[in-house]
């Protein structure tokens, strides 16, 4: 069962007498699985770790039930996309990475084969014959990310992929994530950009000074984070009457009605006594309900309950 | 009426006068420095031959201290001479190559690595006085290890001989004060052009090793296969040593020059040619500083 | 068996790739083709002392003069500092350009990777010092004319000339497993370069056993023209006087000096990580 997963026991790593990461147990499913955390939180050594680059001070990995200290095997079934923007001089992005495919033992034809579809899948298959050093900070991105994916791996580690790419090159990007991810690959993306990571992500890990605060799907930790009152946004035709109605209930903590006169945002210590007296409220008062919604339960609220005050600014 | 509420105060307190701004470079390079511990202890090392030097006069001097050596025996191992001063200034020399290929590559390069330089020539801070500031860091670190020590061994010996030995002897002071300027300014010149054109600071020190003993070795077999004495101008502690003999002896030399600065008497070269090639290399190296501190970079 | 080898090709061909004939390495090249300046310009200036009538060198001189080239430029110098410049640039300067960890994500055991580096880093070296080599015994002696090339067809030119070139290879894959090495772990090349090099000087001084892991020990007893005892000179302290050993014991003795460094390496490498931070 663990072989269809990237396994974390109890593994800490220290540089020196400084703390990369400390007793992270983790279990990642395939999908989409974001780290988040502020600079310095141990999200580049999490990656570093699963891809063999740095090795555990203290626990065990193990990437589908292969152990990083194996690149000869880890590397067939990993691509990773670093942080660094260099390249090896005086190569074409063609070059790079037809390369490096060649050192899997490819033969020709299939170097050849792959190294055309990365490019493609990249767009940048026009870009190919021209040098890297010629490159602009996008193209050089998605070249980078072309060559983490050329041999096809089943598990894609990228750090901060989205960096540099402009909106147009990003959204296609975020797509390819969701594709890889619905193939059932395990896709690790740390990104600083939380809006998007939401819109991506199946699951996320929450970093903080080098410890894991937070992991699974972000709308069961928002659910966990107890000491914060849930915010639900409801639309409905008299929003102040349901806000006087709710208000009432010991659980429901504050009540403000949206400036456009359509919509009350609603806190509440418990949110399955919320849901059931709302639905109670609506019923004797004849409501009209348009929409209910957690207005919360996104990363960047996650993040800024469980990290924000000592994390600062991502 | 508008009003147009003015907030911005130009600076008005004192400015360093103009002629002295280069020296906020040393400031900070030697307070980096000095947090080195390897280079601090280096440093200090590099002060135990004028000690034992002194003693060495001392002992001269002062025979009876030393119980169980005759005094003709101390005088046949030990005469201080012009020898025992150009020995001091080369074995002062070669550390000063060592301190310079530690030094000095990072003097410069860090700033063209990280476009420093146009932040120092956006102030009223010309490129020579960007220049001389770097300079100044090497010259006074290796003016304080070659010519001030030996100028007061010469006046410790001078004022245990006799004011007679001084005036007889000028001329080894004016050896090792020139001899030395002449080493330093060349050293601080190469590590300062090295610095600016090699990225890699290891790669610039290692260069600085190469030019003194691959040159010197080059030269020597142009010496051999050419079947000629030139080569030698390839040679740095040659043309060094040539000028140092010079300097300290004049044209009726007769010495060999002080240690790792030695020339072949069988392959003297004149001394007006050792000036020309000294002159060609600083010229080099000005032209390599000039062509890289720029406050704009050219990418081609 | 066959992949490796496929792997170790792909990493050599790579190298090469980057590093052959690039701008960064003029400094190697210069050192590799100074000889052959000096050696043609040799052979130009005795032709025109033939032409004007005088005397040039003997035959037997000019192989004494390649003698001295080659054992104190070529030996001690060239080849030293050039071995230095491209085997501890082999990992260090993919570690200075943030590089290094697209090898380490490759699928290739890290003994094989220093391998395939390793065998670039000796075919630049041995192409570029053994064509200088070759290129500066041809020249140096030129002038001779018919009796030079005589000197190879029909004499022992040929033979002295394999001799310097096993030297030369030797000389690079001793020193190549040095500087290899040395690249991997100190951080300052120059270091470990200027240690070698003294120690590597101090050979005659050293006791026995300690002579034996010195690559000029095992090299001095294969040259093929003994230099004749010269006065000292500025850079006599360059001279290295090794005792003789038979060639017999002195190049499967210097091959396991490289052999032993390089398993070392690997086993080293294979522990390595990626901190390009410090």
């Amino acid at each position: 069962m663990s072989d269809g997963l990237i396994t974390f026991s109890d593994v800490s790593r220290f540089y020196g007498e400084a703390l990369g990461v400390n007793r992270v147990k983790l279990a990642i499913p395939p999908g989409i699985t974001s780290l988040v955390g502020p600079n310095g939180s141990g999200k580049t050594t999490l990656m570093n770790l699963m891809s063999g680059l740095i090795r555990p001070t203290r626990g065990e990995i193990r990437v589908l039930g292969v152990s990083p200290d194996r690149p000869e095997e880890l590397c067939r079934i990993l691509g990773y996309c670093a942080q660094f923007d260099a390249f090896p001089k005086g190569l074409t992005g063609f070059q790079f990475i037809h390369s490096f495919l060649r050192i899997r033992a490819m033969t020709e034809e299939e170097c050849q084969r792959h190294t055309w579809t990365a490019l493609e899948t990249v767009s940048m298959a026009d870009a190919a014959h021209r040098s890297l050093a010629a490159y602009s900070k996008g193209m050089r991105q998605r070249i980078k990310l072309a060559q983490a994916i050329a041999h096809d791996p089943r598990v894609i580690v990228l750090d901060e992929p989205l960096n540099g790419l402009d909106p147009l090159a990003r959204a296609e990007t975020i797509e390819l994530f969701r594709k890889w991810g619905a193939e059932g690959r395990h896709v690790i993306v740390s990104s600083h950009i939380l809006h998007e990571v939401d819109r991506i992500s199946d699951q996320v890990i929450l970093l903080s000074q080098g410890y894991v605060v937070a992991e699974g799907q972000i709308q069961g930790v928002r659910s966990e984070v107890k000491d914060q009152p849930m915010q639900i946004l409801v639309r409905c035709n008299q929003p102040g009457r349901l806000a006087a109605s709710l208000f009432q209930q010991d659980h429901v903590v504050e009540a403000k009605i949206h400036p456009d006169g359509k919509s009350v945002l609603l806190r509440t210590t418990d949110a399955d006594r919320f849901y059931l007296l709302l639905n109670r409220v609506v019923m004797e008062a004849g409501l009209e309900v348009e929409s209910v919604a957690p207005a919360d339960d996104d990363v960047n609220s996650v993040y800024q309950y469980l990290i924000g005050a000592e994390g600062g600014a991502v | 009426m508008a009003v147009y509420k003015k907030t911005y105060r130009p600076y008005e307190g004192g400015v360093t006068a103009g002629w002295k701004r280069f020296l906020t470079i040393p400031r900070y390079a030697l307070e980096d420095l000095q947090r080195s511990r390897f280079l601090n202890i280096f440093y200090i090392a590099s002060f135990a031959y004028p000690v034992i030097a002194a003693i060495v006069i001392y002992l001269e001097h002062n025979l009876a201290a030393l119980q169980g050596l005759s005094a003709e025996k101390i005088a046949a191992v030990v005469s201080i001479d012009s020898g025992f001063f150009m020995s001091f200034l080369g074995w002062q020399s070669m550390l000063a190559l060592f301190l310079a290929a530690f030094i000095g590559p990072g003097l410069v390069s860090p700033d063209l690595a990280n476009n420093a330089l146009s932040l120092y020539l956006a102030r009223p801070f010309s490129r020579t006085e960007y220049v001389l500031g770097k300079l100044s860091v090497l010259l006074l670190l290796m003016s304080l290890m070659t010519w001030v020590p030996g100028l007061l061994l010469f006046s410790y010996q001078g004022y245990l001989e006799g004011q007679g030995w001084m005036a007889a002897n000028a001329r080894i002071a004016a050896g090792l004060f020139f001899g030395a300027w002449i080493w330093i300014l060349l050293l601080s010149l190469l590590a300062l052009a090295l610095s600016a054109w090699v990225k890699w600071k290891p790669a610039a020190g290692a260069l600085m090793f190469g030019i003194f003993f691959v040159a010197a070795g080059f030269g020597q077999a142009i010496n051999q296969v050419e079947d000629t004495k030139w080569g030698l101008l390839l040679s740095v502690p040659s043309v060094i040593g040539t000028l140092w003999v010079w300097l300290f002896e004049g044209n009726r030399s007769q010495s060999t020059g002080g240690v790792f600065f030695r020339l072949d008497r069988s392959a003297v070269i004149p001394v007006e040619d050792c000036w020309a090639t000294l002159a060609a290399l600083c010229l080099i190296c000005l032209y390599m500083l000039a062509r890289k501190i720029r406050g704009a970079e050219v990418v081609k | 068996m066959n992949s490796v080898l496929h792997q170790i090709a792909a990493v050599i061909r790579l190298e090469l790739k980057k590093t052959f004939f690039t701008r960064r390495g003029w400094w190697v090249y210069m050192l590799a083709l100074a000889p052959v300046g000096l050696t043609l310009l040799h052979t130009v200036t005795m032709s025109r002392f033939q032409a004007y009538g005088r005397r040039g060198h003997s035959l037997y001189t000019d192989t004494e003069i390649f003698a001295f080239l080659f054992q104190t430029y070529f030996l001690r110098l060239g080849i030293f500092f050039g071995c230095v410049g491209i085997f501890s640039n082999l990992f260090r300067a993919e570690m200075l350009e943030k590089t290094l960890h697209y090898y380490f994500l490759a699928p290739i055991r890290r003994e094989w990777l220093v391998i395939g580096k390793y065998l670039s880093g000796l075919l630049v070296a041995v192409v570029v010092f053994g064509v200088s080599v070759g290129l500066s015994m041809y020249l140096v002696g030129r002038h001779q004319g018919a009796a030079w090339s005589s000197f190879f067809s029909n004499g022992p030119g040929m033979g002295q000339l394999a001799q310097y070139l096993l030297i030369a290879l030797l000389a690079c894959i001793g020193y190549g497993a040095v500087f290899v090495f040395a690249g991997l772990f100190v951080r300052n090349p120059m270091i470990p370069a200027a240690v070698v090099w003294v120690w590597e000087n101090l050979n005659p001084f050293l006791p026995s056993f300690l002579k034996k892991l010195s690559v000029i020990f095992y090299l001095k007893s294969l040259a093929p023209v003994t230099l004749p005892v010269r006065t000292p000179t500025p850079i006599s302290f360059l001279m290295v006087d090794t005792e003789p050993v038979p060639a017999h014991y002195a190049v499967p003795g210097l091959l396991l000096v490289a052999l032993a460094i390089l398993i070392y390496a690997a086993i080293a490498a294979r522990r390595a990580e990626i901190s390009y931070s410090e």
